[in-house]
């Protein structure tokens, strides 16, 4: 019998992907003289999947679009830059407090979800990134305004980390952290609830949910989530303005929730790699090969090919990367005895 | 499964210590690989075009000539999307996998301040940045031993402006319409500075990058009284603020920062354009001087199409002149901290079509005078010399 998306997990595999993320820097040493940038680009994939493994959880479960994640990254990034080289206080108690400021905003922009949805909630999303864009400008004692603020490397227990290999296992261990928790939230009674609000919001306010109170949580842990991202931005980048945080890169992030498979964390997790493997590594060489070829100009096909996997994923793979993987396992799980309607 | 893990862990801890570098990244006996981050498919991708070509330009002319010490110049362009984070992660790219020797012509204020880190950590040079803004000559802020700027920043063009306008006339009011980002930040940072010095108030208008519609801020500034605006956009934005003001009636004398000076501004603002001042701080490209003339005779030879000649296209040309006096200075056995110092004996140094250029170890700002140019019958016409 086929099981369906709320079987028991095989756990199994988890003590090996731990082990996979902690030898991957020592495997891409011994492999190229690049490891560092390589490093590099795993550790900005780890900020970026905390982040849309948060909006999967308020996108893909709630079903609350939201246009405005980049800002909450940016409220994360900022608080935590503040607090920690203006108030002075630890990174340690930092990376706590400045992702509930960030909740707290998220919250607070529960509020219109309640009564607007789908694409006007996009839209008054995208607004509060706009607002929080000229507040960030606004506060220029504590941000420097659009001059961007110099930020100090992370020091926890009066360990200092610096370079992408420290914060590598820096960022790692809060992206599975991350992932774990938010598999055991879409398993318990919070998820369920998300997921009901998803699927017909009468239906579940029948069935006795508090609309208001899922909702704003939702919205709440999702901005928990991008403030944590943004403060690991902050602190493994040492500088931050109001340019890394602009409305295209919340749109990004929803493309990365899209093409991996909205409404499952792990589709999150697959839609980030992909999407920034593609960005960083296919998508140069692509144009490097096509500069030979037929002399296309850096840059002009980066948002090409988005638009493309964008525009195919949503025709012929609407459930995302991670849609494929399961109907693949199960094509095979039951062969022969597979007639491929089933499945298409 | 255990024992993938320990042949796994085993294997790549052998691999530890792997790393044998000789010599300096990007330098081997026949080519010098220098990295440039540009805006290729971002809001200043226009000029993500015209400073790479005029930079090659010059590398091409110098490597027909033999190269520097038989290297020829090879330069890798990335694309940043003048965004610091894409910016961080090209620049991290050109040094880590490229191997770049430095870097060179970098756009963008908060692009720039962004990579301070990976500079002072891997200790690469970074040579005429695409900004003016004088955070790059602040020689307190981290990788600044590492940077090398050819431009007067820009607070102190708007301070330099704001004294200019007020010898102008008496009685006169100042407003600025300014670009709401790094750039003007440091706009402000001028202006804040002459508002004091000169104990006046300046009336401020701000408008977001890639604005198209400036008739709230123009209408302030008439409510406000202003008989000299300062322009600190790019190239559309004066066009189409003097095209507004014009509609509607206002004629206030209008001045521009540096990146508002390319000629397209006189051609494209027509009769609303006349008499704009705007700040220049290299001779101009059409003029009639050693570098102007090579240049000009460079691109007729390259073919380049007149549209693209311009202050831009100039300035990556003339910019490459400094990169390559530096090269030069660091003698044959290249390495960067050579390079640094070969670029820290440059004194009074004209040979860029440029103002003289001087760095020392605790100055790296290079240039800090500028020339004022006018909109006169449609044609560019400098009104006069250096200011400080």
């Amino acid at each position: 019998m086929i099981k369906g998306r709320y079987e028991d997990e095989d756990l199994k595999w988890i003590p090996f992907l731990i082990g996979l993320v902690f030898l991957i820097p020592f495997a891409l040493k011994g492999m190229t003289f690049s490891y560092k940038y390589y490093l590099y680009i795993l550790n900005i994939m780890g900020i970026y999947i905390i982040l849309t493994v948060g909006l999967d959880l308020l996108s893909g479960y709630t079903g609350l679009i939201s246009l405005g994640h980049a800002a909450f990254m940016a409220i994360g990034a900022y608080s935590s830059a503040i607090l920690v080289d203006q108030v002075g206080l630890p990174f340690i108690l930092s990376l706590i407090v400045s992702p509930i400021i960030a909740g707290f905003f998220g919250f607070i922009i529960g509020f219109p979800a309640l009564r607007v949805s789908g694409m006007y909630l996009g839209l008054t999303t995208m607004g509060f990134g706009f607002i929080i864009r000229r507040l960030i400008i606004a506060m220029r004692e504590w941000t420097q305004g659009s001059g961007g603020l110099v930020v100090s490397a992370p020091e926890i227990f009066g360990f200092t980390i610096k370079g992408d290999w420290a914060n590598y296992y820096l960022v790692w261990t809060l992206a599975l952290l991350v992932i774990v928790a938010a598999r055991r939230i879409v398993k318990s009674k919070i998820g369920r609830a998300f997921m009901a609000i998803r699927d017909s919001e009468q239906a579940a306010q029948a069935s006795g949910i508090n609309l208001a109170k899922y909702k704003m949580l939702s919205f709440f842990i999702s901005g928990i989530l991008a403030g944590l991202a943004g403060t690991l931005m902050a602190h493994t980048n040492h500088f931050i303005s109001t340019d890394h945080f602009d409305s295209m890169l919340s749109i990004y992030f929803i493309i990365m929730v899209l093409v991996g498979g909205a409404g499952t964390i792990y589709g999150a997790v697959i839609g980030t790699v992909f999407i920034v493997l593609l960005d960083n590594i296919f998508v140069p060489k692509l144009e490097s090969l096509l500069h030979v070829m037929i002399s296309i100009k850096s840059g002009e096909l980066e948002s090409f090919v988005f638009g493309l996997i964008m525009f195919l994923s949503i025709i012929f793979q609407p459930t995302g990367l991670y849609g494929l993987w399961l109907k693949i396992r199960i094509y095979w799980k039951l062969f022969p005895f597979n007639p491929k309607k089933r499945f298409t | 499964m255990k024992r993938l893990f320990i042949l796994l862990f085993g294997a790549s801890l052998m691999t530890i210590g792997c790393d044998v570098h000789e010599g300096p990244p990007g330098v081997t006996n026949t080519e010098i690989i220098i990295g440039n981050v540009q805006d290729l498919s971002g809001p200043m991708k226009e000029l993500g075009k015209l400073l790479p070509s005029g930079s090659n330009l010059y590398f091409d002319y110098v490597n027909q000539g033999g190269g520097v010490y038989g290297r020829k110049i090879r330069m890798l362009v990335e694309d940043g999307q003048y965004n610091p984070q894409k910016t961080l992660t090209a620049v991290k790219k050109l040094i880590e996998k490229d191997k770049v020797f430095c870097l060179y012509n970098v756009i963008g204020t908060s692009s720039v301040e962004a990579v301070r880190p990976l500079l002072e950590e891997a200790g690469i040079p970074l040579v005429a940045p695409a900004t003016q803004s004088g955070t790059m000559s602040d020689m307190s802020r981290q990788g600044a031993r590492y940077i090398f700027h050819t431009d007067t920043g820009y607070d102190r063009q708007a301070s330099i402006l704001t004294e200019y306008a007020l010898g102008m006339e008496d009685n006169l009011k100042i407003g600025l319409i300014y670009q709401d980002d790094d750039y003007g930040e440091n706009v402000l940072k001028g202006i804040g500075e002459a508002e004091t010095k000169f104990s006046i108030s300046v009336q401020k208008e701000s408008f977001q990058r890639g604005a198209s519609e400036f008739t709230g801020q123009v209408m302030n500034l008439i409510k406000g009284g202003c008989t000299h605006v300062i322009i600190a956009g790019i190239v559309k934005e004066p066009i189409i603020i003097m095209k507004t003001a014009s509609r509607m009636g206002y004629f206030p004398q209008f001045l521009g920062i540096s990146p508002t000076m390319d000629h397209r501004v006189a051609l494209a603002a027509g009769a609303a354009g006349e008499g704009f001042i705007s700040v220049n701080f290299a001779q101009l490209w059409n003029s009639n001087y050693d570098v102007p003339n090579l240049y000009r005779e460079l691109c007729q030879k390259a073919g380049i199409p007149e549209k693209m000649m311009g202050m831009y296209h100039y300035y990556g040309f003339s910019t490459a002149m400094v990169l390559v006096e530096g090269l030069k200075r660091a003698g044959k056995m290249l390495t960067r901290n050579k390079l640094i110092s070969g670029l820290e004996s440059l004194k009074n140094w004209d040979g860029a079509g440029i103002q003289q250029i001087t760095y020392n170890r605790n100055d790296h700002s290079g240039a800090e005078a500028v020339m004022l140019i006018q909109v006169n019958s449609g044609v560019q016409v400098p009104i006069s010399g250096w200011l400080k």
